[in-house]
């Protein structure tokens, strides 16, 4: 290594970084014409970026939104952008990917977006790619229509949109837990169900609740087979002893279900004992008294309560 | 093999080896075949450049250990207070003479390597969430497999920023000092004007460096096979 003068050049050191910062800030602007993905990170950067968002009650939020989460926003939401596309806000889909736009407002033939979810599950270019489950017809449809209406993030409705269908799906059943839950009641249960068939089963497959339904005994059915069912009273949520003989000696029966959530009396030879009874069950929400003598006073603690009252009471 | 530089003024001396040349525009090559390949979709492609690139730059790790003078890692790594003083004799309009790399040129060519090592090792276990995984993939979790993607798209930004410096900073040779660094790195050739004088350069055999990269290449194979 040797120092000496340096020998000249054809440029003077400022004159050069001159033009590098030129030719840096030229370059920048290319990129960000030929990269659109990437111009809209610079100009979010820089805090010049609009960002609209999409109104709460917009068909947007409602039905097109919920489509992209669940089966865009695994690889264009906020952990992962394919193509540099997101797909997790309103302002995300407009702004597009790594080629720019793929939503274009009024024009969904020529939308990149409606031309990948178009396309048959084994092209390569199919959006959802192979492997993942592909939107159905009516999905597409309704993204189709936004677009050609305008991809509005306000407007709430989109003509001819077919209509919003609701999936109902049910909890896995987790035999053993319920197995689990259902043990201390078990043995009674068995018991009283040879002893009254058909009169208690569970409100469920996956609860440990029990439903009484004595409705079908009719007047049969008296105070002492409801006495019956004493060992199950922490479990029992749902009484129906409609028309059967039961008088207001149940009252103190009743008084012990604790988990009682409904109880119909209807056209029984009960009264104001039996409903006053009702008073210390704080999971009662439903009571049925059509037919009975139970009077509107001693109903009136518990439709102050919460308790739904059906039927008439008398008016003493 | 060696050189002397004590020569006539006019005359060219030989300063840069062949494998450093190939291996550096190898490497230009290779780099922007694989950022065309990524962008493109052509993802075969960018295996096969990524794996080759994977072998050069074991090489030229290897090189800078076993290699001729000046691509050795001990002839342009210099302590941090020597670049400083290299860039502030520069900054003042003076002029210092190397054979090979400048010091901030040495500490620009470990960051590239450093930077590109650590691309091709993300890229190995990185995927593109449709059809394409990289060959050890499998080996690691999809959380970890998706995190090495995110830092090898940053590592590629990183890349982008360097390249730029490092033009940046020959342009500024040839157009401020007056010093053709990219000649020489094609012909192997520097005018003897700016090698210092009485410079030694010790060229290693090229079966070495036909050995070492044969090596490396069946490293980098062996990895995808």
């Amino acid at each position: 290594m040797s120092s000496e003068p340096s020998a000249p050049g054809r440029l003077s050191a400022p004159a050069y970084f001159g033009c590098v910062a030129l030719v840096t800030a030229l370059g920048a602007a290319l990129a960000m014409v030929l990269r659109p993905a990437f111009g809209h990170r610079v100009l979010e950067f820089a805090g010049v970026e609009a960002m609209p968002q999409a109104s709460f009650e917009s068909f947007y939020t409602r039905r097109v939104a919920p489509l992209f989460a669940e089966s865009c926003m695994a690889c264009h939401g906020e952990d992962r952008q394919k193509g540099e596309l997101r797909l997790d806000s309103y302002a995300f889909a407009m702004r597009g990917g790594r080629h720019g736009a793929v939503i274009l407002p009024g024009d969904p033939k020529a939308s990149e977006l409606m031309t990948r979810i178009s396309l048959p599950a084994g092209d390569e270019k199919a959006m959802p790619p192979e492997g993942k489950t592909p939107l159905s017809p009516d999905q597409v449809t309704v993204i189709r229509l936004w677009i050609a209406a305008g991809a509005s993030p306000t407007a709430a409705v989109i003509q001819g949109a077919p209509r919003l269908v609701a999936e109902v799906k049910f909890p896995e059943l987790d035999a053993d837990a319920v197995r689990r839950m259902r043990a201390p009641l078990a043995g009674e249960v068995a018991r009283l169900s040879a002893l009254y068939p058909g009169i208690i089963v569970y409100e469920s497959r996956n609860s440990a609740g029990l439903e009484l339904n004595a409705m079908l005994r009719g007047q049969a059915f008296s105070d002492a087979d409801l006495k019956a069912f004493l060992p199950l009273s922490g479990g029992i949520v749902r009484i129906d002893l409609s028309g059967t003989s039961i008088t207001d000696a149940s009252a103190p029966v009743l008084a012990r279900m604790t988990a009682l959530k409904s109880l119909r009396l209807a056209d029984t030879k009960t009264g104001d004992a039996a409903v006053s009874a009702l008073a210390a069950l704080k999971s009662l929400k439903s009571l049925t008294v059509t037919g009975t003598a139970a009077t509107k006073p001693a109903l009136a603690p518990l439709a102050k309560r919460g308790v739904e009252i059906h039927g008439d009471a008398n008016a003493d | 093999m060696q050189t002397d530089t004590a020569a006539p003024p006019d005359e060219r001396v030989r300063v840069w080896d062949a494998p450093t040349r190939l291996f550096h525009w190898s490497l230009v090559a290779l780099v922007f075949v694989s950022w065309l390949s990524a962008d493109q979709g052509y993802m075969t492609v960018h295996l096969w450049s990524g794996l080759s690139l994977l072998a050069l730059l074991l090489f030229r790790f290897g090189w800078g250990l076993m290699g001729s003078t000046t691509s050795r890692f001990s002839d342009f790594l210099h302590a941090p207070h020597k670049t400083l003083a290299y860039l502030r004799t520069m900054a003042g309009g003076g002029r210092v003479l190397h054979a090979g790399h400048n010091p901030a040129g040495g500490l620009m060519v470990v960051a590239l390597l450093a930077v590109l090592l650590a691309q091709v090792a993300t890229g190995l276990f990185a995927n593109d969430s449709l059809r394409f995984s990289g060959p050890l993939a499998l080996f690691v979790s999809d959380d970890a497999s998706d995190g090495l993607t995110r830092i090898h798209g940053i590592a590629f930004d990183i890349i982008l920023v360097l390249v730029w410096l490092h033009v940046v900073a020959v342009g500024f040779h040839h157009f401020v000092k007056g010093d053709n660094l990219v000649g020489p790195m094609v012909s192997g050739k520097k005018q003897r004007a700016h090698v210092p004088e009485g410079a030694t350069i010790i060229f290693a055999h090229p079966a070495l460096a036909l050995g070492l990269l044969a090596a490396c290449a069946a490293l980098a194979a062996w990895i995808l096979f």
